[in-house]
């Protein structure tokens, strides 16, 4: 009957997406992976040949004549996966608590803080670093009132350090982590903590038998949506880090706007890409709560 | 009967989620004849909401044909069948008004402003619901709401109106008023009914046909009185209505009447016709078909609940053995629990299942 | 059962945590206030004169001492907001279509490549920035395609598609079925089931997720900056450049204008959520 029909339809409704995140999504994905075996051309450009050296030079197989191995790279990709670490553990302890907070709060008053949470989101991400910018520079407000209170007597020197650029990323990643959370801990059933206090369970027994179990998905949720985001970022350590505070993302930049070696930036970028795949596959296979 | 529905050999399974197929209908005859209130009565899982959901053509058989005046209408999609359906949810459009919800079929299919307002105010009107037009679903309560969508689904003068539990949702005083006001609604209109429920009191009360389904087949169908007096099958006596079902072997036959015994020694006897001593049978007995007389089987009263105007009673024929189901009147000489009393009932009204 | 103690420290650990989201923003709206052009950590008066200057007001060769010398070009400045604005107009169209089709056939139809075309949809979102616009470079390089704002907006339109995607989803797991049913039995072809019916339905989810996308778009900088051609720089990245170069006042002035803007929208947003259409 009208099962032919059904499938015009579905076919009218999926082909325009198909088309159009396959060629602008799917095939940008795969040039990153084919440029990453490239030989870098020696003006910028590249030669269509197969390079494995621009791995190399990250791994330490490189020829030592035409590339280097700089164990710097693999430096940074480390320091760029605990940062985005940190960031995740500083943004769960942040946020875990007043989701509680406001999860019993009064209705009123419930809406006006998810609102309250939600608004930076709504406001320019580099509007919010540039703020930080301003509050952390050696003659920032920061220091100003520090030292106008007497508390130090020279200017700290917070800007441009890994601790400038956690906070940074702390500061724009926390919605993200606090709406999954939220909704984890709002629909915490709550008779079931009554129930465990009623059979004897102390708080501490209660928090981590019932509560931590029963909001471990939108711990889970929230941490990934964190976690991504953070690996690859390079915005937040532009703006706020120095030399010391070089990620992945500003390898990869470099590499496309200055340094204009294209195949390398793809192979480290690639780095990023994998790093990301590996979190989404062990949270959709074996972390994701099961459905139904 | 005029033939105004004709299903044949209406074959559909699905897949399930642990990798099998289950068939939903397995070989499906249905007639259904003009102005006639069909009902499909059956346990969840059965096939009845399958098979309203391939006449209305949002299920496609996979072998079988429907035809409706005659004409094969397999192929047609839903929106080209002259069915309408009064679904369980309802499914009333909650962003348009009362008078908007029912002029839907006139709407979609082009009818002109003036005749689809007059229209819509008698469709209001024949479900008493006049002056409503202009309210929201949201403002209305779950009775009045199903009287919109069955003004919505009448609008059209369909062929054929198919109802999915529509009264599912309903409290108990108010389901059984629709189920008069359907019956009447149905002999006004002069269209024919198909009714899915689950509800055998449903079925009695309004139905001219039931028709038990059971595993994606049809058990039985037939009238009321029928279905309920002469069940063809365990499944249908025990479904249909309270059952008091005695596995008996004829012991001896006298004259007019058969005794048959039960495993536990009870005997009973039988419309006498066609046995023959050795012969097993399942015997059917309502609890109403018993009084409680001088003389009969002797039992003692296990259980009694309270209805009202009757008593659910539990009576035991030996101590720890199957308990008999009995209704009884409710007064001042109601035997208590624990009392010894007789069991009468008319040899000639106990009805026999076919092949147990 | 509450103890109070641990109640009041609850509240006040998550009244300085809503203080530390606000705190930043509030010292840019101060100081873009504040008349000080060296130092603008120390205030020196109430001044407008960083607003005007963002609209080309003050007139620097006519008062040798004007101190609004530091935005390159307000010319520039428009251009960017326009070019952003155009972006953000084209990419939440596309995408609201997009995704709104997509989680339609992913909600209504069975098919075998469901769970598939479920995990695809999410990609583009969780896929780092970077990666996506360091990809979309070196395609539309490697094609011979101009960087311009038909780039970027090829560019947003693919992870937009994601977010309008999950919004509209959401919504339509809250619909019932049976609507459509109704429609198709009372005799509505498919499309006119769409028009009446469904769309009416899905309105909220796809207005909140067409606005989503247009602050997503509006705000984007990462992919933005890969694929922007020279003369088609977009606000964020406009700024981002004026950030590089050095801390400035009218760098607040105009951050201020687009916290304002933002709690527009994200009020425009609540006000949207919070009226009922259906129920």
């Amino acid at each position: 009957m009208a099962r032919r029909r059904d499938r015009l339809v579905l076919a009218a409704l999926l082909t325009p997406v198909t088309l159009f995140l396959g060629v602008f999504f799917l095939v940008p994905l795969l040039t990153i992976a084919v440029f990453s075996f490239l030989t870098p051309g020696l003006y910028g450009g590249v030669e269509w040949a197969f390079y494995h050296w621009n791995y190399g030079r990250i791994f330490g197989w490189a020829d030592g004549i035409m590339e280097v191995f700089e164990p710097v790279y693999l430096r940074i990709l480390g320091r760029s996966l605990s940062f985005a670490a940190v960031t995740v553990l500083l943004c769960l302890i942040l946020c875990y608590p007043v989701a509680f907070w406001v999860s019993r709060l009064p209705e009123r008053w419930r809406l006006v803080f998810l609102f309250l949470i939600t608004l930076p989101f709504f406001s320019s991400l580099i509007v919010r670093l540039y703020a930080w910018l301003l509050i952390l520079k050696p003659s920032g407000l920061l220091n100003e009132m520090l030292l106008g209170i007497g508390l130090i007597g020279a200017p700290l020197e917070i800007l441009y350090t890994p601790t400038a650029v956690v906070l940074g990323m702390v500061y724009v990643m926390i919605p993200f982590m606090f709406l999954p959370l939220f909704a984890a801990v709002d629909n915490l059933d709550r008779s079931l903590i009554e129930a465990s206090y009623d059979l004897g369970a102390t708080r501490f027994q209660t928090f981590r038998k019932v509560i931590l179990p029963q909001t471990l998905p939108g711990i889970v949720g929230g941490s990934v949506i964190v976690f991504i985001p953070s690996v690859g970022n390079f915005i937040v350590p532009d703006v706020l880090g120095g030399a010391k505070g070089l990620m992945a993302g500003n390898l990869v930049e470099q590499q496309f706007l200055s340094a204009r070696n294209w195949p390398f930036g793809a192979a480290l970028s690639m780095l990023i890409m994998s790093v990301v795949l590996i979190v989404l596959v062990t949270f959709v296979t074996r972390l994701r709560p099961k459905e139904g | 009967m005029t033939g105004l529905l004709e299903i044949r050999g209406a074959r559909r399974s699905f897949a399930t989620p642990e990798g099998g197929r289950i068939a939903a209908l397995d070989g499906v005859d249905l007639d259904v004849g003009a102005n006639e209130f069909v009902t499909l009565l059956g346990p969840s899982g059965c096939g009845k909401t399958t098979l309203l959901r391939s006449i209305s053509g949002f299920e496609a058989l996979d072998a079988g044909v429907i035809r409706l005046d005659g004409r094969d209408i397999g192929a047609l999609p839903p929106f080209r069948r002259p069915v309408n359906t009064v679904f369980q949810s309802y499914a009333l459009f909650g962003h348009m008004s009362v008078a908007r919800n029912v002029g839907y079929a006139l709407e979609v299919g082009g009818v002109a402003r003036a005749e689809r307002e007059r229209a819509v105010a008698e469709a209001l009107d024949k479900v008493g619901l006049a002056g409503f037009g202009a309210r929201r679903p949201s403002q209305l309560s779950g009775g009045q709401r199903q009287r919109v969508a069955l003004a919505r689904a009448i609008i059209g003068r369909p062929r054929i109106l198919l109802l999915d539990e529509p009264l599912s949702a309903l409290d108990r005083n108010l389901r059984q008023q629709m189920q008069l006001e359907l019956k009447t609604l149905q002999h006004n209109l002069g269209i024919a009914f198909v009714f899915v429920t689950h509800d055998q009191e449903e079925a009695l009360t309004m139905s001219d046909r039931i028709v038990v389904m059971r595993a994606g087949r049809i058990e039985q169908q037939g009238s009321p009185r029928d279905i309920f007096r002469h069940p063809r099958t365990r499944f249908v006596a025990e479904f249909i209505g309270e059952t008091n079902l005695f596995d008996v072997t004829v012991d001896r036959i006298e004259g007019e009447v058969a005794i048959g015994r039960t495993a536990e020694g009870l005997e009973l006897r039988l419309p006498g016709a066609g046995l023959t001593v050795g012969r097993r049978a399942t015997a059917v007995l309502r609890p109403a078909d018993f009084r409680l007389a001088e003389a009969g089987l002797p039992v003692t009263i296990t259980r009694s609940v309270y209805l009202g105007q009757d008593l659910n009673l539990f009576a035991a024929p030996a101590p720890g053995g199957p308990e008999i189901r009995v209704t009884a009147r409710d007064a001042a000489d109601a035997p208590e629990v624990g009392a010894r009393v007789h069991l009468a009932y008319d040899a000639a009204a106990v009805h026999l299942l076919e092949g147990a | 059962m509450r103890n109070p103690l641990g109640w009041l420290l609850l509240t006040l650990f998550s009244l300085l945590f809503f203080a530390f989201i606000y705190a930043p923003l509030a010292v840019i709206i101060g100081y873009s206030f504040n008349a000080n052009p060296i130092n603008m950590m120390i205030w020196d008066g109430f001044t407008l004169d960083w607003y005007r200057g963002l609209f080309g007001f003050a007139d620097r060769t006519a008062d040798p001492n004007s101190r609004a010398l530091y935005v390159e070009s307000t010319d520039q400045l428009i251009a960017a907001l326009k070019n952003s604005l155009i972006v953000a107009a084209v990419t939440t169209s596309v995408s609201t279509v997009l995704g709104t089709a997509t989680a339609i056939a992913l909600a209504r139809y069975r098919f075998r490549l469901r769970g598939f075309y479920r995990g695809f949809l999410l990609l583009p979102m969780m896929m780092p920035d970077i990666v996506l616009g360091i990809g979309l470079l070196i395609f539309f390089v490697t094609l011979g395609m101009k960087l311009s704002l038909l780039t970027i907006i090829i560019g947003h339109c693919t992870f937009l598609t994601s977010y309008v995607f999950i919004i509209v989803q959401a919504r339509i797991a809250g619909i019932d079925p049976a609507l459509e049913e109704a429609s198709a039995d009372l005799g509505a072809s498919e499309w006119v089931t769409l028009r009446k019916v469904l769309l009416p339905q899905l309105a909220p989810g796809i207005v909140g997720g067409a606005l989503l996308a247009f602050v997503i778009s509006m705000d984007d900088l990462v992919i933005t900056y890969f694929i922007a051609g020279t003369d088609s720089t977009t606000l964020p990245v406009f700024i981002f450049g004026m950030i590089r170069r050095g801390v400035k006042p009218e760098i607040n002035a105009i951050a201020t204008l687009l916290i304002l803007a933002s709690v527009l929208i994200a009020a425009l947003g609540l006000w949207l959520r919070s009226r009922k259409i259906d129920k």
